[in-house]
């Protein structure tokens, strides 16, 4: 290869670029098994480690992961996260297992990037080509995980694809590619997403996550109510179920209490209260202000932290 | 959008080279007819000696009719034909005809472009730029693919899939699990070279 891009020609040149930056990223692409039928793609984050979606990790025993020089080692799963779609496995085999990821950047991605989605789902890596379609703000997912980046694509998802690295074409890993936070269509954990549920699935082997023992469904508050107690704003979360001995119920919450305002921050929608009920919820008294026959109560609620003993 | 001068002036360039680059392939693409006119699939030019290359699934009667990118229309004959793999050979009485640059299909890298030339829905001429997704995929009925994330639809089948330097590098033949599956050029000349082992006189020869 010495001709210069000019002599090959603009097309050839990127062409080339493609190839290359898949070859490189997918030294550190990975295929796991721990389902039934086709495996799923993974990625080895560093030594040892690798990152999967975790709703490809159907069965938590008898994972083995096909690395890309050929070798299938069995790994240990360290733990979940099903609020970000994502699981940590630690390889068994100690002997310096594979290349590890070369990882980008986190904020260069913006809508109308050329992006690959790269997967390994059987023996050899596998690559689709599209766009960032969205690339916006901190995001919930419908299973409470924060995700730093709404990373939205515009690409064909293939079998096997999730679990697997988006790379721009400059070949460092962006993110982690998953068909399971958004009804099937493709969305990108951000790197420092990734980089912080890792952190916290091999010291905790979860991400601890607050609970109060209460379910709700938003409600619309009469104006005149609003206005005389001085509301944040139009819509409550009403109580429709207050767990004996929960949190909730040790502060005093009754059913039919209308929750306002959660830890100072209006709340009107079932999100609003998983957003403030992060780890470091946990343990900490948080001040909530309900409705309650017409008039404000402010009862503090002792988060605990769920499925914990 | 604030694209600089430098960004725009780049982007033109590929733009430009794509066209060309489709300009190049339509060229040796043909739209393949039964007798009763009604389009069926696509092909490609392979030489100069008259020799159109498809899908076994297209050229299904002995006869057909081919139209060319710039619109003549040709009878052809098919001259050998091979279910297993889909491949058909038919021969046009024309060597005046625009031929195809033939790739080598084991060469291929995943991730590099490719381009899928046909009709799909009947659409003349049609370009579908993608990627390889795997260079040699194991698919239905046994032998190798290349499996490219490329968007075909039916009439796509017996068209070129081309590399970003026009070379021919596969016969565009399935859609599976929203893949597209081409016979590589290598199987492409395994059956050609089939073909005249069995009659070395081949029926497309010039004579």
């Amino acid at each position: 290869m010495t001709s210069t891009p000019q002599a090959r020609g603009t097309l050839a040149a990127l062409s080339d670029d493609l190839a290359s930056a898949v070859e490189r990223a997918g030294r550190a692409v990975v295929a796991i098994y721990a389902r039934p039928r086709i495996p799923a793609s993974g990625v080895l984050w560093r030594p040892n480690v690798v990152v999967a979606a975790d709703h490809t990790i159907r069965r938590e025993e008898g994972i083995t992961v096909a690395l890309a020089d050929g070798r299938t080692v069995a790994a240990t799963l360290a733990g979940r996260d099903p609020g970000t779609d994502l699981a940590v496995l630690k390889l068994d085999d100690d002997a310096g297992a594979g290349t590890p990821a070369e990882l980008g950047g986190d904020d260069t991605l913006k809508a109308g990037h050329i992006v690959l989605a790269l997967g390994r789902p059987g023996t050899d890596v596998t690559a689709s080509l599209g766009l960032v379609s969205v690339s916006s703000g901190e995001w919930r997912t419908w299973r409470g995980g924060k995700i730093d980046r709404f990373i939205r694509l515009d690409i064909t998802v293939y079998d096997g694809f999730s679990g697997g690295p988006l790379i721009d074409t400059g070949g460092p890993i962006v993110g982690i590619n998953s068909s399971g936070l958004a009804r099937g269509q493709p969305v990108t954990i951000p790197n420092v997403t990734v980089r912080r549920v890792v952190e916290q699935l091999l010291t905790k082997g979860r991400v601890a996550r607050g609970y109060v023992g209460l379910a709700m469904q938003p409600v619309r508050l009469p104006q005149e109510l609003v206005s005389a107690l001085g509301l944040p704003g139009r819509t409550g979360l009403m109580l429709l179920s207050v767990e004996a001995n929960g949190p909730g119920a040790a502060a005093g919450v009754m059913l039919g209490d209308i929750l306002v305002e959660f830890g100072g921050h209006a709340v009107q929608d079932p999100v609003d209260l998983l957003a403030a009920l992060g780890p470091e919820s946990i343990g900490h008294a948080v001040r909530a202000r309900v409705v309650r026959a017409g008039a404000v109560r402010n009862l503090d609620i002792t988060v605990r932290e769920r499925g914990g003993r | 959008m604030t694209a600089t001068g430098n960004a725009v002036a780049h982007h033109a360039d590929v733009g430009d080279a794509l066209a060309t680059l489709a300009a190049r392939v339509r060229a040796v693409t043909v739209e393949i007819s039964s007798r009763d006119g009604i389009g069926n699939g696509s092909g490609v030019i392979w030489d100069g000696g008259g020799l159109v290359i498809t899908n076994a699934h297209v050229a299904r009667g002995r006869d057909s009719v081919i139209t060319l990118a710039g619109g003549g229309t040709f009878d052809a004959i098919l001259v050998a034909s091979d279910p297993a793999r889909d491949l058909a050979a038919l021969r046009v009485d024309a060597t005046e005809l625009p031929t195809a640059l033939i790739g080598d299909s084991n060469r291929l890298r995943t991730g590099e472009l490719v381009l899928a030339l046909g009709n799909p829905l009947g659409i003349p001429g049609a370009a579908a730029l993608g990627i390889v997704y795997h260079p040699a995929a194991c698919g239905p009925r046994g032998g190798r693919w290349i499996a490219a994330d490329v968007q075909l639809a039916p009439g796509s089948s017996g068209g070129p899939l081309a590399d970003a330097a026009g070379r021919v590098i596969g016969i565009n033949t399935l859609i599976a699990f929203g893949l597209a599956l081409a016979v590589p050029s290598r199987a492409v000349m395994r059956f050609l070279q089939r073909v005249r082992d069995v009659s070395p006189q081949p029926a497309w020869s010039a004579s």
